[in-house]
């Protein structure tokens, strides 16, 4: 039985996410208090304005988690500009020192699930990220041999400029995903679920296109091995 | 004091719920993980679901009053709108999802406004058998995986019309970059959803090949306050293609309209093609430009050019947008998937699906990124929600494990449980979101809110007094008779313009 909620469960289970657990544990407590405070049944006041949290009572509930330390994931880049104290910082490209090398003895800079199986296409790696990359594409033009480096699995960040691209590298998603729908579509080809690892700004690349369309479905040893290569060329 | 439902009734109910439980436990796990740099996407669904909870219900009976359930479904089965496989799916689900979340934090019980919840789920299993009746399922996934709502009548005559398409030639190759560019449109114009898209079939055609029936919604200005000016050179709102494609099985059509095809799809195996649009008030599909595949590629291109200039200005306002409008649009996005609902019965008001009712607004301080992401993973993909366990001993279908999405109503409530009936009228709302100005496109024109609604409660489709021989049980023992005649679609003919 929960202690802090205003009824029983008798097959309780703490959530799997902090932030999740935290806010509806509060929020339970505050139900339960308000019930018991209130003297009437729930019946009562469960479709009552008066009883219900209200925005101020879910801005405390925010901040006695924020007063706790805790700063959260950010997933939309606008939750980050417009309030940068409650969010975590966003992490800093890989680059380990301990990549791999091809037949060749150039460096393995990341490794993707391969959309559709298209042509190896080799050009210059371009991160885009942000807003005003994306802007600054649109208005400027894309330069013609850009693979795009996209930490956003989405459809709707690149949208204007995705045409544009010569490929993608995404680090996010599945094949599934929005923008792997779209790289299809258009014909662009793309790499999913992409890690990389020594990837900058501005590398010359190759990217193994050529390789089988990743299987949704494969097993995680099947998944790995089909994983098409990001290499390093100059 | 006992409910007012039937021992049944609640039966109906909670088998109702727990397909739903399953088959949104199945897409949101099979498919993707929704996300976006641009869009916060997870709060703006989980708002979503607390404003479908607050105000359908006396939507859905606004509805049902002016326009019964099924035979919106009826009238749904016969055009491409947002009354749809995916859309009309999402009834149980978006709704259900905001007295999850409220049961989960205390501030509900569920043997609380239970008047409401099977209202809706009444609405949503009617809805759904009238609009997939031609293959007598309530969903895609009962049908293994296929949702073949059209008649042979309405198969025949998509198939007689597409027209031949070789790799390389004029309207292949406009047609695989309109697809495309649509593609990136919709997208964006709703917020990150996939909503723009859905799809029935497929159909067997001839010569072994397969057909589907491609739906690309709410392209034009049109409910969107966003798509205002914007989208004012896209002249029809609805569009829907039809594709035939050789040495290629689609697989899946599954209960969001998606489709998996094996091999996988690739425009070199597209045999040949259609367009058409529809709305809630046309007289079924209206075929486009097809008298020819030169004209046809042509508009093709007009309209990709034209969705390649709104995807840019749309982008643009779209960017500098403050973090509470892009969920508003957002939330207002899924809470709307029931809109079109209100355009067939004629009683469509702006403020009904674009306000966000204060209820619902008053949760925006939980929702910064990381609580939206988890509070949907947990809801819909993990199950592990506290008031979504069971017992030790229970297994769900899909995981083994003793999460449900969706807890069941109490049969104690046809005893002496206590139970509340209803969250009560529609709230006030509101938006940070630019009001709507511009005339709503349709099939009749460009039209004001009160014309629309006007002209839809006018409206009569051809044989809608046939509509019960539009069935193939009645077709294949009366082949000749001109009663199932009377639903057959025009030819093939030069499209009116739409504004």
């Amino acid at each position: 039985m929960t202690e802090t909620a205003a009824f029983q469960d008798a097959w309780p289970k703490p959530s799997a996410t902090p932030v999740v657990e935290a806010y509806h544990t509060a929020i339970r407590k505050l139900a339960a208090d308000r019930l018991a405070a209130d003297g009437r049944r729930w019946e009562e006041v469960v479709h009552d304005p008066a009883f219900q949290p209200t925005a101020a009572d879910y801005e405390t509930i925010e901040a006695d988690l924020l007063a706790s330390g805790y700063r959260f994931e950010m997933s939309a880049i606008v939750s980050l500009q417009e309030a940068p104290d409650k969010y975590k910082a966003v992490a800093e490209r890989v680059d380990s020192g301990l990549q791999e090398e091809d037949e060749q003895g150039r460096s393995i800079v990341g490794t993707g699930d391969n959309v559709f199986r298209a042509q190896d296409v080799e050009g210059t790696a371009r991160f885009v990220s942000t807003v005003e990359r994306v802007m600054e594409l649109l208005t400027e033009g894309v330069p013609e041999d850009t693979i795009a480096v996209i930490d956003d699995s989405g459809g709707t960040l690149t949208a204007p400029i995705l045409g544009d691209f010569k490929a993608v590298i995404c680090m996010g998603g599945t094949v599934r995903s929005h923008l792997g729908i779209l790289t299809r579509e258009y014909q662009v080809p793309c790499l999913m679920a992409a890690e990389i690892d020594g990837l900058n700004e501005g590398d010359r690349i190759l990217v193994e296109y050529a390789k089988p369309a990743a299987d949704a479905y494969a097993d995680a040893d099947t998944a790995a091995a089909q994983r098409a290569r990001v290499i390093k060329v100059s | 004091m006992p409910a007012r439902h039937t021992y049944p009734e609640l039966l109906n109910a909670n088998a109702y719920l727990r397909k739903a439980s399953e088959s949104f436990f199945f897409q949101c796990t099979t498919r993707t993980v929704q996300e976006s740099k641009l869009f916060p996407v997870n709060p703006y669904i989980a708002l979503s679901y607390y404003n479908a909870w607050y105000r359908w219900p006396e939507l859905l009976r606004k509805i049902d009053a002016a326009m019964p359930a099924e035979e919106i479904g009826d009238r749904a089965r016969q055009v491409g709108s947002y009354v749809n496989t995916i859309t009309m799916g999402l009834i149980p689900q978006f709704y259900l999802g905001g007295r999850q979340f409220l049961m989960d934090m205390g501030l509900l019980r569920a043997t609380d406004a239970i008047d409401d919840v099977l209202d809706v789920l009444d609405f949503g299993r009617r809805v759904n058998l009238s609009l997939h009746r031609s293959h007598a399922h309530i969903t895609p996934s009962d049908a293994g995986q296929r949702a073949q709502i059209h008649t042979a009548r309405q198969t025949a005559h998509f198939e007689e019309g597409a027209i031949g398409v070789t790799p390389g030639d004029k309207l292949h190759t406009a047609f695989g970059r309109f697809m495309a560019t649509a593609s990136a449109y919709g997208f964006l114009s709703h917020c990150e959803c996939r909503l723009s898209f859905n799809n029935h079939g497929p159909y067997k055609t001839r010569g072994g090949h397969e057909m589907l029936v491609r739906d690309m919604l709410d392209l034009a200005e049109c409910d969107y306050p966003w798509m205002d000016g914007i989208a004012a050179p896209i002249e029809h709102n609805n569009l829907t293609v039809t594709v035939v494609m050789k040495d290629t099985h689609f697989n899946i059509v599954d209960d969001w309209g998606s489709f998996e095809a094996t091999p996988s799809y690739d425009a070199a195996n597209l045999v040949a093609v259609g367009v058409y649009t529809s709305d809630h008030l046309s007289d079924g599909y209206i075929p486009l430009h097809m008298d020819n595949a030169s004209e046809l590629a042509d508009y093709l291109d007009e309209v990709r050019e034209r969705m390649t200039e709104a995807t840019s200005g749309m982008w643009k306002m779209m960017a500098g947008w403050n973090r509470t409008q892009m969920i508003e649009a957002g939330l207002l996005v899924y809470s709307g998937v029931t809109k079109d609902l209100a355009h067939f019965a004629g009683v469509y008001e702006q403020s009904d699906w674009f306000d966000i009712d204060d209820k619902a607004r008053r949760f925006y301080p939980l929702m910064n990124d990381e609580y939206g992401g988890g509070a949907i993973a947990e809801l819909v993909g993990l199950l592990s929600l506290t008031t979504q366990q069971n017992s030790e001993h229970h297994m769900e279908k899909f995981t083994g494990a003793r999460g449900e999405m969706w807890t069941p109503i109490p049969y104690s409530l046809l005893t002496d449980d206590e139970w509340t009936s209803t969250v009560g009228p529609i709230g006030p709302g509101g938006t940070a979101l630019p009001a709507k100005t511009a005339l709503y496109t349709t099939t009749r024109g460009k039209l004001t809110q009160e014309e629309n609604n006007r002209l839809a409660r006018e409206f009569r489709p051809t044989g809608w007094d046939q509509r019960h021989y539009d069935d193939d049980t009645w077709v294949k023992s009366h082949p000749h008779d001109p009663r199932g005649r009377a639903l057959d679609p025009a030819p093939v003919a030069a499209a009116p313009t739409g504004a």
